[in-house]
């Protein structure tokens, strides 16, 4: 294990270099530049608050940052998670020709995705100031650990699913479809209240994504600091993903290379 | 304080090699489904054993050729030498920072240029950008491909690329050094740089394995020569001994064909 980190810091640079230039093309080619990453929490948060209100009884003001805010957390890992399917791939020309510890190639991935989550959080902390006010600032600081927690989440999530795809090619779709299915199941876009009222709120207590999603929620849109309770449940959460990440590694890091 | 620099070194402990490989290429939800209902596999597992059984020792100073039909597992063995295969039995020590030569137009980025490409591989293996910023501008030059370095390398001809891929691959400086028939590099004026360069780099390097086809440069280069026959060690000894027991057999099965 610390023979694998070592190895990971000495080519910190080649990893680094990669994922800065995944997101210098990416923001080179788009008109929108740095927009870019706002622009699907944005344009879904629009379409949202225009037809969802007509449809329940939802008071739009606390509905735009409720939305905004749970909507990036979505898009982070589901965007880490899919292209993370990929990363092997991506990989294969490396891969074929250096020894690196193969986790740096979901880092990647990982890395940029979290960027658009940064750039994106100021975003949702202005849009709930100013549709509700500016709450207490200090309550921020938790920030700092959630964000550590979720790069952690989506580096794992990445790294499994970037392994499944190079024994199982269809695992991108699986993917993509186990997400839609998640979707509904976690209060990315209904908030408890409603699940409440259609006696849905049993989700809530087994969908390990909603104490994650509470922890970005209390600061940014309550100014409160989450209790110690929900960060022990996220941290047992995404210890137990890494733990998979980590077993798939040891076991399959070897067999890649015939697979690619 | 005293510097230790160990010995470079390449030990093989029984080592073994096996592909496990499926007729189709992956295995898809259909499949698997199928399979569990029929019991029966439409794609197949196949297994290659690329090397079995492989013992060596091989040390500081020495200059050792791999000879072998195609198939024997030359390229195999560097690869298993150099990390990127890892043994599926046995063990395989190495010690000593390994360069290698082989599939030397892989590993780029398309879309990022020549120079950032240098910077890549060079991160790669360790470099950081103190150390790769004395190392740019020698291989930018000895590649001869000027302001060409400025475009993304998916504009490049095969022949630049090549250019670039030997500039850098050849830049580091090898204890172990695994060289895969790379002397065809680019045109005929790049050729001969090129294997002048590659001599010098030999001669620097501590450990040199290569794999060849060419006999007579091998029998030139080499101390010592490894014999490789479908996976196994089939001998190893003196470099002329060898190749010249090789080209018997070689020959000898052309002739029994024809």
């Amino acid at each position: 294990m610390r023979e694998y980190l070592v190895a990971m810091w000495r080519c910190r640079y080649f990893w680094l270099s990669l994922a800065r230039n995944d997101l210098r093309t990416r923001y080179r080619r788009s008109v929108l530049g740095i927009g870019w990453s706002l622009l699907h929490p944005v344009v879904m948060t629009l379409v949202l608050c225009t037809v969802l209100p007509l449809l329940l009884a939802v008071p739009v003001k606390s509905y735009v940052p409720f939305l905004f805010s749970g909507l990036i957390f979505w898009n982070y890992l589901v965007s880490v998670t899919s292209t993370g399917c990929q990363c092997l791939f991506q990989a294969e020309a490396y891969i074929r020709q250096y020894p690196a510890p193969m986790a740096i190639y979901p880092l990647r991935n990982a890395l940029a995705g979290t960027v658009h989550f940064l750039i994106s959080l100021p975003v949702a902390l202005l849009l709930s100031w100013h549709f509700s006010g500016v709450t207490n600032p200090w309550a921020l600081i938790s920030l700092a650990p959630t964000v550590t927690l979720y790069f952690l989440l989506v580096w794992s999530t990445a790294t499994l699913a970037g392994l499944a795809n190079v024994f199982f090619p269809d695992t991108q779709h699986l993917c993509e479809d186990g997400f839609q299915i998640l979707f509904f199941v976690t209060p990315v876009m209904y908030d408890r209240a409603i699940l409440g009222r259609v006696q849905l709120d049993w989700i809530l207590k087994y969908n390990p994504l909603v104490h994650l999603l509470q922890l970005l929620r209390e600061p940014v849109l309550d100014g409160r600091v989450p209790p110690t309770s929900a960060f022990v449940s996220s941290a047992v959460v995404v210890a137990v993903v890494m733990g998979l990440a980590i077993s798939s590694l040891v076991v399959f890091q070897k067999r890649v290379i015939f697979h690619l | 304080m005293i510097v230790r620099q160990p010995m470079a070194r390449i030990v093989l402990d029984d080592a073994s090699l096996v592909f496990r490989v499926r007729q189709h290429g992956r295995l898809t939800l259909k499949e698997l489904l199928v399979r569990q209902l029929f019991h029966r596999s439409v794609n197949p597992l196949i297994e290659v054993r690329a090397l079995q059984h492989l013992s060596l020792g091989l040390n500081e100073g020495q200059r050792i050729g791999i000879v072998g039909n195609n198939g024997a597992g030359k390229s195999s063995l560097l690869k298993l030498i150099a990390g990127v295969y890892r043994p599926t039995s046995g063990k395989c020590l190495t010690n000593g920072r390994i360069s290698s030569l082989f599939d030397i137009s892989l590993g780029f980025d398309l879309d990022a240029t020549g120079w950032e490409n240098i910077d890549y591989r060079g991160y790669l293996q360790g470099e950081t950008p103190k150390t790769i910023a004395a190392k740019r501008r020698p291989i930018a030059e000895f590649s001869e491909l000027g302001e060409h370095l400025d475009m993304p390398v998916r504009y490049y001809s095969t022949g630049m690329l090549v250019r670039l891929a030997f500039s850098i691959a050849t830049a580091a400086e090898p204890e172990i050094l695994l060289v895969d028939e790379v002397l065809s590099a680019g045109d005929i004026t790049f050729q001969e740089k090129a294997r002048a360069r590659m001599r010098d780099l030999i001669n620097k390097a501590r450990l040199v394995l290569m794999v060849s086809h060419d006999l007579t440069a091998l029998a030139g280069f080499c101390h010592q020569v490894v014999w490789l026959d479908r996976g196994q060690l089939r001998a190893l000894g003196p470099a002329r001994e060898v190749i010249s027991a090789y080209s018997e057999f070689a020959h000898g099965n052309r002739g029994a064909a024809a």
